[in-house]
């Protein structure tokens, strides 16, 4: 009943999203208000439809519909409450599922904020929104479909009975054994509740639970300035109002999309157990690609706000910010690519290449034919090497150069060679960071000088007398890194770099509070208060800065100065590492964990200058047919010492392997992801200002009507 | 027309300047362009592997001694694992091309009397979870003179139990 009902609301909000963006289309050409409503009506009805739907599918994932092939395939009766929810986004169906339902709850939301202030757009708006709403709960309902059911079908009487999953009743089929039978019919030894697969034992872990979701917000939230960047190019609209429109939407997208990217690197980390957090894999390079020139968007945006500039390359960043995330769904579902964590081949190849083609085809064309009408002709040209504006393109070009090297790496190269020459050529590591290091140096140097130029024209001597401060402490900085520790000349090179940068993001707001200071004599506190609340973009802004910075660090210290050793030690014997020594004490084999799997666990002391410093417990979790290595990690300022169980004597425990890493600096890259979420929010919270005045005038015209 | 008239004077005073800013912008932009495509081509020197078979590295002398990323299917009977020095050898056998790599076909493939096999030594590293028979095995490495090909990244892929699987196979193997 549960699945009848799910395929039921999946049907209703296709119907409503192809209905809502063939009326609004209508309702453009035939500048009919009435269709338009009507089309609105159509697009805010998807978003409840499909929650039903997800709520369906959720409801037998807790109630243990064995039938339904999605729940058998990643449920079983051993699985706990908490993950039969999250497995609604654990597998290929179910997260499509979920990604529509993202997408309607962004297009729904985005409608209803939206609608009075950028009437213009609107129809435009649901045409895109709905459009591609309407293509991915297609592909949910007809093709991947998680409400499909077993079913057992008797092929001829001689045969024995089939069982397979489908959408619709086969006739003459009946519903499979849930639990235990008698043989009698020599077939059904098992139900379905005992042969049901299970949650990936890799993919239980915190990271793991809130990583998809997020990264999923941070695609689908991208569908909005998509949507009003394609909407404006069609009305005609193209004055600043679908950029001032999508501004904090695209904040948002960019947020959730960081955070995902920062939660898939801590779940590597944690559950992986290789000791890094970024391998370069393509799925990867599939969601950082999206966030590269997102970023780039989210930059050269403001230099059209302000001068005027741009207005052409943004109107392509954007339509490029979607159509990445397009094609890495497409290449990451698609089974296009070898990967370590690419869901299994399907048959949406084909539709969501189609539509990804189809889209950023209609967009490169609704560009080009503007811009063949002199409707996207910049208002000011580049003034100088050192202005503002300028630097902001060269930042742009980095991010740009960034995504494009990534995406012919894990991509481009393999799928060329594969067609073009017979062999698969693959780009490994040593590609990724021979490519990748310069562009990020680029990108840190950008950032400590850009915010220090003036918009219009910049003289070589005015930025050398901003930066004297700035570079100044940025010495002091290399000096202290270099006592503590770092020696060779990259490394304190690239520290120099991104503490410049970090450095003046810090001036820059120490010297707008000052302003602030001597202006209206505040104290410190209050005039950071002040400055943060009247520009929260730009402040906002550089605490992402900061966060990037830290970043850096972190990445930086946890690459350059990686120790690792694999040492097989007997019990209470001891393992030299750096300035730490590891100890293996004992073994518990065989523990028996809440959800009924089996660990071995060893005890092991973490030692410095020869005294305990912390006792942790790398483990092997044993699921049925597959074993997971658990890092145990001692973490500080400094690092972590994190540790591996690789091997052990399995009858007494006499002896353990252990694979030890002392990764320096490692938590800097979750902290530095911290602060750049902190800025983000600051920077995409709604202006004071604004909501008293809206209120004001809503008082003032109630008050007006009672009078 | 009115347009036409204010617009046209103000970009003919502005030509010549114009133009000399554009000239400098044009070969900067050259510049980076030609940095980043350097960039892109001394990484593809340094990070390209030819991505091919079990059958391809066996038996064709081209790719001796060269690193190569290779897939193939791990027998599972020829895992052997030295706690003491960290080496592991194992034996991969050929995956048919063409196809796309599922359980049956690893399944297909270790039972495939006739298909080439190669031995696969790993040193200075400890046994991956997921090493086992029927898994999928992609390695970087070389294919030496001594036959065996000696690995120096190894990622493996299990696609059958926690993606694919029917109860249909189940339920009739338990009759």
């Amino acid at each position: 009943m549960l699945a009848e009902i799910g395929i039921v609301f999946q049907a209703l909000a296709l119907a409503a999203s192809i209905y809502a963006s063939i009326a609004a289309f209508l309702s453009a050409r035939r500048r009919s208000e009435r269709l338009l409503v009507s089309a609105r009506s159509a697009a805010l009805l998807t978003f409840p439809l499909l929650l039903g739907a997800a709520a369906m599918l959720l409801m037998a994932l807790i109630n243990q519909q064995y039938q339904i092939s999605y729940v058998w395939q990643v449920t079983d009766p051993s699985t706990p409450l908490f993950y039969r929810i999250t497995a609604l986004w654990g597998s290929q169906q179910g997260s499509l599922l979920f990604w529509t339902v993202l997408m309607s709850a962004f297009a729904f939301a985005s409608l209803l904020l939206n609608w009075r202030e950028n009437h213009r757009l609107m129809p435009y708006v649901i045409v895109f929104q709905m459009a591609a709403l309407a293509f991915f709960a297609g592909i949910s309902l007809l093709i991947e479909s998680p409400f499909a059911r077993y079913w057992v079908t008797q092929p001829a009487p001689s045969l024995p009975p089939v069982v397979e999953a489908h959408l619709f009743i086969p006739t003459g089929a009946e519903a499979p054994p849930m639990v235990v039978q008698p043989s009698g019919d020599g077939f059904f030894t098992q139900g379905l509740a005992q042969t049901a697969n299970g949650l990936n034992p890799l993919l239980r872990h915190f990271g793991m639970i809130i990583h998809p979701p997020m990264l999923y917000l941070g695609f689908v939230g991208f569908l909005v300035p998509f949507a009003y960047a394609m909407a404006a190019l069609a009305s005609g609209d193209l004055t600043t109002n679908w950029i001032k429109a999508t501004r904090r939407w695209t904040l948002i997208a960019w947020l959730f999309l960081s955070l995902g990217l920062i939660l898939g690197g801590r779940w590597a980390y944690d559950v992986l157990g290789w000791g890094g957090y970024w391998g370069w894999d393509p799925v990867e390079n599939a969601a950082f690609i999206p966030w590269l020139v997102g970023t780039a968007f989210l930059h050269s945006v403001l230099i059209q706000e302000k001068r005027g500039m741009l207005k052409t390359w943004n109107m392509f960043l954007v339509i490029f910010t979607f159509s990445a995330v397009l094609f890495g769904t497409f290449a990451t579902r698609s089974g296009l690519i070898e990967s370590v964590h690419s869901f299994a081949q399907s048959a949406i190849g084909l539709p969501m290449f189609l539509f990804w083609l189809i889209m950023t085809v209609i967009g490169v064309w609704l560009i080009m034919w503007r811009r063949g009408r002199g409707e996207l002709r910049d208002e000011h040209g580049f003034a100088g090497w050192l202005s503002r504006e300028t630097l902001f393109v060269l930042n742009n070009v980095v991010f740009v150069a960034l995504a494009l090297a990534i995406f012919w790496g894990s991509f481009g190269a393999p799928i060329v060679s594969e067609t073009f020459m017979d062999t698969e050529i693959t780009l490994g590591a040593a590609y990724y960071s021979q490519v990748t290091v310069p562009l990020f140096a680029a990108m840190y140097i950008l950032m400590g000088v850009a915010p220090l130029a003036a918009w219009g024209a910049m003289t070589m001597r005015r930025m050398g007398r901003a930066l004297v401060v700035p570079l100044a402490l940025t010495a002091v900085g290399v000096v202290v890194a270099a006592l503590l520790g770092a020696r060779s000349a990259g490394t304190l090179f690239a520290y120099g770099i991104v503490l410049l940068a970090g450095i003046v993001a810090l001036y820059e707001i120490y010297r707008g509070a000052r302003a602030r200071m001597l202006t209206s004599r505040e104290s410190l506190p209050v005039a950071l208060l002040t400055i943060f609340g009247r520009n929260r973009r730009r402040y906002g802004g550089f605490i992402v800065h900061l966060g990037i910075v830290i970043i850096g660090i972190g990445v930086i210290g946890s690459t350059a100065y990686q120790l690792e050793t694999i040492r097989q030690l007997g019990r209470s014997a001891e393992a030299q590492i750096g300035a730490y020594s590891v100890r293996y004490d004992s073994l518990e084999l065989g523990q028996i964990a809440e959800d009924g799997r089996l660990m071995d666990i060893a005890n092991v002391t973490v030692l410095r200058a020869g005294q305990p410093v912390a006792q942790i417990r790398p483990r092997v979790d044993h699921y049925p047919g597959m074993s997971v290595t658990i890092p145990g990690a001692h973490s500080t300022i400094e690092g972590d010492v994190y540790v591996l169980l690789s091997g052990y004597n399995e009858a007494d425990g006499s002896t353990a392997t252990l694979h030890i890493y002392v990764n320096p600096l490692i938590n800097f890259v979750w902290w530095g992801g911290l602060i750049l979420i902190v800025g983000t929010l600051i920077s995409a919270w709604k202006d004071e200002r604004a909501p008293e005045r809206v209120r004001s005038a809503a008082t003032n015209g109630r008050v007006g009507a009672a009078a | 027309m009115a347009q036409a008239v204010w617009e046209k004077p103000a970009d003919a005073a502005k030509a010549p300047a114009v133009s000399r800013e554009r000239l400098k912008f044009l070969i900067g932009g050259i510049l980076i362009v030609g940095a980043i495509v350097y960039l892109i081509v001394s990484g593809m020197q340094a990070g390209a592997r030819f991505f091919i078979t079990v059958d391809e590295v066996v038996n064709s002398a081209q790719y001796a001694g060269q690193m190569v990323r290779v897939s193939g299917a791990v027998l599972g009977d020829t895992i052997r694992y030295d706690e003491a020095t960290l080496t592991i050898e194992f034996t991969v056998v050929h995956i048919p091309e063409g196809q796309d790599v599922t359980g049956e076909a690893l399944h297909n493939a270790v039972n495939d009397s006739n298909a080439t096999q190669m031995q696969v030594r790993v040193e200075g590293q400890t046994k991956p979870d997921l090493l086992r028979h029927e898994a999928q095995a992609i390695m970087t490495g070389t294919y030496d003179a001594d036959g065996v090909f000696h690995v120096s990244e190894l990622n493996l892929k299990c696609p059958s139990r926690f993606i694919e699987g029917a109860p249909g196979e189940m339920i009739e193997a338990g009759s």
